[in-house]
C-alpha cells in the first residue's frame, strides 16, 4: 500500500483513485477519534445497508396488509393506514426514510469499497452482485412511490412509461408488459405491488450472492448503529411525516406537471426536464455496465502495475500437508476446498491425512493469510517463501 | 475525561427519561407522530449512551471483534 | 537501554504508512526495531515470531490495520487470535508475554504508531534480561526430502 501511495501510480486515473483511497483512509482516522474502531460505522456500511433492508422489510409486512391495490381504493387504503390505524403514518414513514438510508448505505459501501481497492481481482464477486443489488433497490424505490397512487405516482407511471416507449422494438411490448394492457386499469395496480414485493425478495437471492465467496460476511452492524439507524428513522418518521406533502388522489382528469422531489430515487425523473426519455434510458444502461466493468476496465492492469505486492496465488505443499483444515477455515475468500486426500503425505505428521487443501486459483486474492494459518509448513506464496521471511528475520536479529 | 463521560451518561438517561415520558404522553393523547417521534429520540439517546459507555470501558467490543 | 534491545516488527503493506518513518529496514526513530514488510499481518506464522524470540530478538510485534479495516477483511482479527495463542504457549516456557505484540494502525497513524512502538519497547526495556539466544532454533526450511525425492534413479 505504501509502495502504491508513495508515486509507483502513474497516469491521471492511478493517481486520482490513490488520492481517493488516502482521503478514505484519513476520513477513518477522524471518524476513529470519536467511535472506537469496532463501532466506526464506515467499517460497516455493508451491515448498515443490511439493518435498514431489515427495518424495510419489518414495516412494508405491516403495510401490506392495510394495501388495497387497486385505482380507486389504494389512495384511499393508503390514506386510511396513515390517519386512523395507530401510528400506522409512523410505520409509513419508518418504510420511506429507510428506503433512503438503504441508498445512502449502499452508495457509501459502494464508494468505500471502489476507494480501498476492495473490488479488484479475484474480488469482482461481490462488486458484480452489488451492482444487480443496486439496480434492484432503485428499481423497487421507484415503484413504492407508485403505489400510493397520488397525482406524483400517476405522473411517475406516465413519464416511466414514456421511457419504456423510447427502447427501440421492445418497447411497445415492455409498455404492455408494465401497465397491463393498453391502458392503465386496476391490473396495472396489482402488478406494480408485485413489482415492489416480488424483487425485493430477490434482493435476498442477491445476497446470497454477494456473501458467497466470503467467509464470517459482517452482515449487521454494531449495537451502536443499530440504535442509531433505527431511532433516526422513527425520529424523521415523527418529526418530518410523510403527510406532510400533501399530494391529491389521482384522477383520470387530472395531469399534473411537477410534484415534490426525492433526491435517492427520483433523480432519472429529474433528468427528463433536460433529456429525451431515449436518453435518460441509454444514460441508466450506460451507468449500470459501467458500474460493471469497473473492476475489468478501471484496474491499473496487474498488481505489479498498480505498485503491490504480488505474492502469487497460495500454493499447497502437498506432501505437508495434514488435512488439518485450519487453513480451509481462515482463508476469509472461500478459496480453499479440502479434497479427499489422493494418498498419504511425506511427512510424518502427514501420513495418516484423510483430507487435502486445495487452493481455488480463480478465488485467491494473494493475501497470504492461510500461510499464517497453516501450522504444518504445507503453504506458501511463491513469490515470498517462508525461506525469504526468515533470512530477514536472520539478517534482522544479527544486525 | 472520565467525570465528562460520566456527567454525559447521565444527562443522556435524563433525557431518555423525558423521551420515554413524551411517548406516553403522545399515546395518551392519541398524537401518533409525536408518540413515535420520541420513540426516535429515545432510541438515539441510548445510541448514544452506549457510545458513552464504551468510551468509559464498561462494555467492551463482542468478543470476537475485541 | 532502549538502543541495545532488539526487536523484529513484522509489519502489513497496507497498514502504516512505512516510508517516512524507516529507512534500510529500521525505524528512524527507534533504531533497535528493525521491520520486515509482510503483504498482510494474517501472513505471519506465529513460528516465525517464536523462531526470531530464539535466535535472540528482544521482542517481536505485528502491526496490521485497524480492527474492521483489514483489506482482506479478517487477517488481523486472526492474527490478534494467533497471537494469543503463542503467547500462552510460551508463557509455558517462562517467555513474558510482554515480548509478543500486537498493533493495529492505519496508513495516516504514523505517529500513534511510533508511540506505540515506543511503549513496547520501553516495557521490554523493563522486564529481567532475556535467556541468551538458543543456537538457531531450526533449519531455515523444514520440508522433507525436497528434489532429490524424484532424482533417485
Ligand atoms: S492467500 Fe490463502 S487465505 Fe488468501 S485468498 Fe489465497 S488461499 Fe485464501
Ligand atoms: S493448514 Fe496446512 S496442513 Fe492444515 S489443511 Fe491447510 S495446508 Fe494442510
Amino acid at each position: 500500500m505504501s509502495t502504491v501511495a508513495t508515486g509507483q501510480a502513474s497516469g491521471r486515473y492511478a493517481r486520482l483513485m490513490t488520492s481517493l483511497l488516502r482521503g478514505t483512509l484519513r476520513l477513518d482516522v477522524l471518524v476513529n477519534k470519536l467511535y472506537p474502531t469496532d463501532f466506526n460505522p464506515l467499517y460497516y456500511t455493508g451491515g448498515l445497508s443490511n439493518l435498514f433492508l431489515f427495518t424495510l422489510v419489518l414495516s412494508g409486512i405491516f403495510l401490506f396488509f392495510y394495501y388495497d391495490a387497486s385505482l380507486g381504493e389504494s389512495f384511499a387504503s393508503v390514506q386510511y393506514l396513515t390517519d386512523r390505524v395507530p401510528y400506522g403514518g409512523i410505520v409509513r414513514g419508518v418504510h420511506r426514510y429507510a428506503a433512503d438510508g438503504f441508498i445512502v448505505g449502499i452508495l457509501l459501501h459502494l464508494l468505500r469499497n471502489w476507494f480501498t481497492d476492495r473490488h479488484l481481482f479475484a474480488r469482482d464477486n461481490p462488486w458484480i452482485s452489488g451492482m444487480f443489488l443496486l439496480l434492484f433497490a432503485g428499481f423497487i424505490g421507484f415503484t413504492g412511490y407508485q403505489l400510493v397512487w397520488d397525482e406524483r405516482a400517476q405522473l411517475l407511471t406516465s413519464m416511466f412509461v414514456a421511457m419504456l416507449r423510447s427502447i427501440p422494438a421492445a418497447g411497445a411490448a415492455l409498455t404492455r408488459l408494465f401497465i397491463g394492457g393498453v391502458g392503465i386499469s386496476d391490473g396495472t395496480l396489482v402488478r406494480i405491488l408485485f413489482l415492489h414485493i416480488g424483487p425485493a425478495t430477490a434482493l435476498y437471492v442477491f445476497l446470497w450472492w454477494h456473501y458467497v465467496r466470503q467467509r464470517h460476511p459482517k452482515i449487521w452492524p454494531p449495537g451502536v448503529w443499530v440504535l442509531f439507524c433505527v431511532g433516526l428513522v422513527f425520529l424523521l418518521a415523527g418529526a418530518v411525516p410523510v403527510t406532510r406533502e400533501t399530494i391529491p388522489a389521482a384522477t383520470p382528469a387530472a395531469s399534473p406537471t411537477r410534484f415534490p422531489m426525492d433526491v435517492f430515487f427520483l433523480i432519472p425523473f429529474w433528468l427528463l426536464n433536460f433529456l429525451p426519455a431515449g436518453v435518460v434510458v441509454l444514460l441508466l444502461v450506460a451507468l449500470f455496465v459501467g458500474g460493471l466493468a469497473i473492476p475489468y476496465a478501471s484496474r491499473r492492469e496487474t498488481p505489479v502495475e498498480m505498485g503491490v505486492r504480488h505474492s502469487g496465488v497460495a500454493q499447497v505443499i502437498d506432501g505437508n500437508c495434514t488435512g488439518c483444515e485450519l487453513c480451509y477455515y481462515d482463508c476469509p475468500y472461500n478459496a480453499i476446498v479440502m479434497v479427499p486426500s489422493p494418498g498419504p503425505g511425506l511427512s510424518k505428521a502427514a501420513a495418516n491425512r484423510s483430507l487435502l487443501a486445495v487452493v481455488i486459483e480463480s478465488r485467491c486474492v494473494e493475501c497470504g493469510i492461510c500461510i499464517g494459518a497453516c501450522p504444518f509448513e504445507a503453504l506458501e506464496l511463491p513469490k515470498f517463501l517462508e525461506r525469504d521471511v526468515l533470512r530477514q528475520v536472520g539478517e534482522a536479529v544479527q544486525a | 475525561m472520565r467525570s465528562i463521560y460520566v456527567v454525559g451518561i447521565v444527562v443522556l438517561s435524563g433525557l431518555s427519561l423525558l423521551f420515554a415520558v413524551g411517548i406516553i404522553y403522545g399515546e395518551a393523547t392519541d398524537q401518533w407522530f409525536l408518540g413515535g417521534g420520541f420513540v426516535g429520540a429515545l432510541l438515539i439517546a441510548y445510541s448514544f449512551i452506549v457510545l458513552l459507555l464504551r468510551q468509559v470501558g464498561l462494555i467492551g467490543p463482542r468478543k470476537t471483534e475485541r | 537501554m532502549t538502543q541495545t534491545l532488539k526487536v523484529v516488527g513484522f509489519i502489513c503493506d497496507w497498514s502504516v504508512d512505512l516510508a517516512p518513518l524507516s529507512d534500510g529496514g529500521r525505524l528512524r526513530e527507534v533504531p533497535g526495531v528493525r521491520v520486515i514488510r509482510v503483504p498482510c499481518s494474517g501472513f505471519v506464522r506465529p513460528n516465525w515470531l517464536e523462531d526470531a524470540l530464539n535466535r535472540g530478538a528482544d521482542g517481536v510485534f505485528v502491526t496490521g490495520c485497524p480492527y474492521g479495516d483489514c483489506l482482506n477483511r479478517e487477517g488481523n482479527f486472526l492474527m490478534r487470535d494467533r497471537i494469543d495463542q503463542l503467547r500462552r504457549r510460551l508463557q509455558r516456557r517462562k517467555v513474558d508475554p510482554a515480548r509478543i505484540g500486537m498493533l493495529a494502525f492505519g496508513l495516516h497513524d504514523g505517529a500513534s504508531f511510533l508511540a506505540e512502538v515506543k511503549a513496547f519497547v520501553d516495557r521490554i526495556a523493563a522486564l529481567p534480561p532475556a535467556p541468551p539466544a538458543r543456537a538457531a532454533g531450526r533449519a531455515a526450511v523444514t520440508q522433507p526430502a525436497q528434489a532429490s525425492e524424484g532424482e533417485r534413479p
